[in-house]
């Protein structure tokens, strides 16, 4: 049985439509991401599980109960903001005690499991502290200590990361993994950061305009998008302008190459090939062109070309052992792996 | 040099306004006390007199007089009263409009900002008619007075309860209570109301120090209040009815005075706290 259910869910707001038919299943234990761009509807359906907000149709299940109509203190579920979101006027322990007070929970209870809680989140020490006195990641540490305190059904996450700095926001990433697999509660996160999406989630449900657009695992929302949007949304993307030459054949700039995304479109028709950065390789029988950037990124290196014949600027992901003896103004020759790419109509 | 001599007559400037603006609100208030509390006339002045014949008797004379207890009493529960009321409605009424409906925002402050527009004799003309034909035995109490102040001290108090939710986001507040299993009452008492202390304090001092100096509607009503009874009183005993002004006035500077320590008290402790991380 799934652990939370959207089934149908439209929301609108005056004539903006939020949310359009949106169907989305989370099984026990795992953690999905809500991934796009703002606006695309990802934090209202957030809030609609949480019921800070009413779908105009459709409905919403834990386990099967259809809570649509639940208000949102009888809901069960935890919930990280952004924006922190503690109590200025208790300290830690008060904060993560707080859910266990509504749920009328014996006081010495209450301290054990405040105690057991913030040893899980590793700040066990700072319990008599306020808000004001906690760094950013300790705070939203704080945020979901008291989330989890109540031990909900399910963990909502609404870009628990986006107000932290770089490093803070990778350790706190790779901590709230930690302690969602370790405590396997089932969890929702919303973010708009690809990179964090494809860190941390079991599956990715990637959105644009209330609609989802993808769901699938990282590699396969990465590997294989099923839409130019994804494509183009998750990871980096070159572009070519490609002729079919037959079915699953292209040609770029003459070159022919297999492009299984191509098959079905007719022969002699122009598209788009989207290619990630690692199909492309530096070769002997490719498109030339001259190197703009070389950027050593460990293992590998990301060069940057500027192609003769298309006038375009690609990325390739190559060796940096391949790469280290390349500089600015070098000619190289780009050869296109078409075997991942993504095809659409070119536009016109 | 010249440059120097610039900078001296660019600070002169604001020196003077200052101190004409000292001059303004300090000279009536040490006339007042001098007047209150020193029984030499003015043309009797000198470095001698100064010093001589300064008593308190004229407020002691005042303490003694009959009407003077109960009606300070009365002001004083009026104004518990009031706040009571104020803060029942218009938090609520606040939070109400910042949480479900943020376009209105506009249309309740200028509501709140009618009763500097609508003259207090028009407001007690307007809503004691509506009492006399609805509730005349509640116009003929004292405590008919607490909806008048109610409505005379909104405009200070609504803008200091909406400031004190301006500052703290209220709404992750909610949601986050809400989320953690909190009814709204608890979410209000819990999460809410105490991290808007400042701000209700602030409108708690303001809508006193109104009821404890509004004259006006007390006196249409003809009610006997602290300020009605100092205007009755200064018109028997000249020097004892400036004495009690000057008493109200201290007293009402030393509530914002108590409400300004506390604010920074607090602040302050947070900022040392916030540093040492």
């Amino acid at each position: 049985m799934s652990a939370l259910t959207f089934a149908g869910v439209r929301k609108t707001f005056g004539a903006n439509v939020a949310l359009q038919g949106f169907d989305l299943d989370l099984h026990q234990g795992e953690l999905v991401t809500l991934l796009g761009p703002s606006g695309c509807g990802k934090t209202t359906a957030l809030r609609i599980a949480a019921g800070f907000e009413r779908a105009d149709s459709g409905t919403i299940q834990v386990e099967g109960a259809d809570i649509s109509k639940t208000p949102p203190h009888r809901r069960n579920m935890g919930m990280v903001f952004q924006s922190y979101s503690l109590f200025p006027n208790l300290t830690v322990a008060g904060n993560v005690e707080y859910g266990l007070r509504t749920r009328g929970i014996h006081k010495a209870t209450r301290a054990a499991r405040v105690a057991e809680i913030l040893d899980l989140v590793q700040l066990g020490e700072l319990g008599a502290r306020y808000a004001h006195q906690l760094s950013g990641g300790q705070q939203q540490r704080v945020a979901l200590a008291r989330a989890l305190a109540v031990q909900p059904s399910v963990l909502l996450l609404d870009e628990p990361l986006s107000a932290l700095d770089a490093k803070v926001r990778t350790t706190l990433r790779d901590e709230i993994r930690r302690i969602q697999t370790d405590v396997g509660i089932t969890t929702l996160f919303v973010t708009h950061d690809q990179e964090e999406a494809l860190a941390i989630s079991d599956r990715i449900c990637v959105m644009s305009q209330g609609n989802i657009e993808q769901l699938g695992t990282p590699t396969e929302v990465y590997r294989r998008p099923t839409t130019a949007f994804v494509a183009r949304f998750v990871g980096t993307m070159n572009e070519f302008t490609a002729e079919v030459t037959g079915s699953g054949e292209v040609a770029v700039a003459g070159h022919r190459m297999a492009a299984p995304g191509a098959a079905g479109a007719a022969t002699g028709s122009k598209l788009s090939l989207l290619v990630r950065p690692e199909d492309l390789a530096l070769g002997d029988d490719g498109l030339p062109g001259s190197v703009t950037s070389v950027t050593f990124q460990g293992a590998t290196t990301l060069v940057g070309v500027r192609l003769d014949v298309l006038d375009v600027l690609v990325s390739a992901d190559v060796g940096s052992g391949e790469a280290d003896h390349l500089q600015i103004g070098d000619r190289v020759s780009v050869v296109v792996n078409g075997a991942n790419a993504v095809c659409e109509p070119a536009p016109s | 040099m010249s440059n120097r001599f610039t900078r001296w007559l660019g600070r002169l400037g604001p020196t003077l306004v200052l101190l004409a603006a000292a001059v303004f609100f300090i000279a009536p208030l040490v006339s007042s006390f001098r007047v209150a509390f020193h029984k030499v006339p003015t043309v009797l002045l000198d470095r001698h007199t100064w010093f001589q014949k300064w008593s308190f008797e004229g407020v002691r004379r005042a303490f003694d007089e009959p009407n003077f207890w109960p009606t300070l009493s009365l002001s004083l529960r009026l104004a518990l009263i009031t706040v009571l009321i104020t803060m029942a409605l218009l938090v609520p009424t606040a939070l109400f409009v910042h949480l479900r409906l943020p376009k209105a925002r506009a249309l309740v402050e200028f509501f709140t900002l009618l009763p500097y527009v609508v003259p207090p004799i028009a407001l007690v003309a307007g809503i004691a008619a509506f009492y006399r034909a609805n509730a005349r035995w509640f116009l003929n109490t004292d405590y008919a007075l607490a909806p008048f102040y109610v409505v005379m001290a909104m405009p200070f108090t609504y803008r200091a309860i909406d400031a004190g939710i301006k500052a703290i986001d209220v709404r992750t507040l909610v949601d986050a209570s809400r989320s953690l299993g909190g009814s709204w009452a608890m979410t209000l008492r819990k999460a809410i109301l105490p991290n808007m202390a400042t701000s209700l304090l602030s409108s708690a001092f303001l809508t006193a120090t109104v009821v404890i100096g509004e004259f006006t509607i007390a006196s249409t009503l003809a009610k006997n209040t602290f300020a009605t009874f100092s205007f009755e009183y200064f018109g028997r005993d000249a020097q004892g009815g400036i004495g009690l002004a000057l008493l109200t006035l201290i007293g009402t500077t030393g509530l914002l005075g108590i409400l300004t320590l506390l604010t920074r008290t607090k602040s302050r402790r947070a900022m040392s706290t916030t540093s040492r991380f």
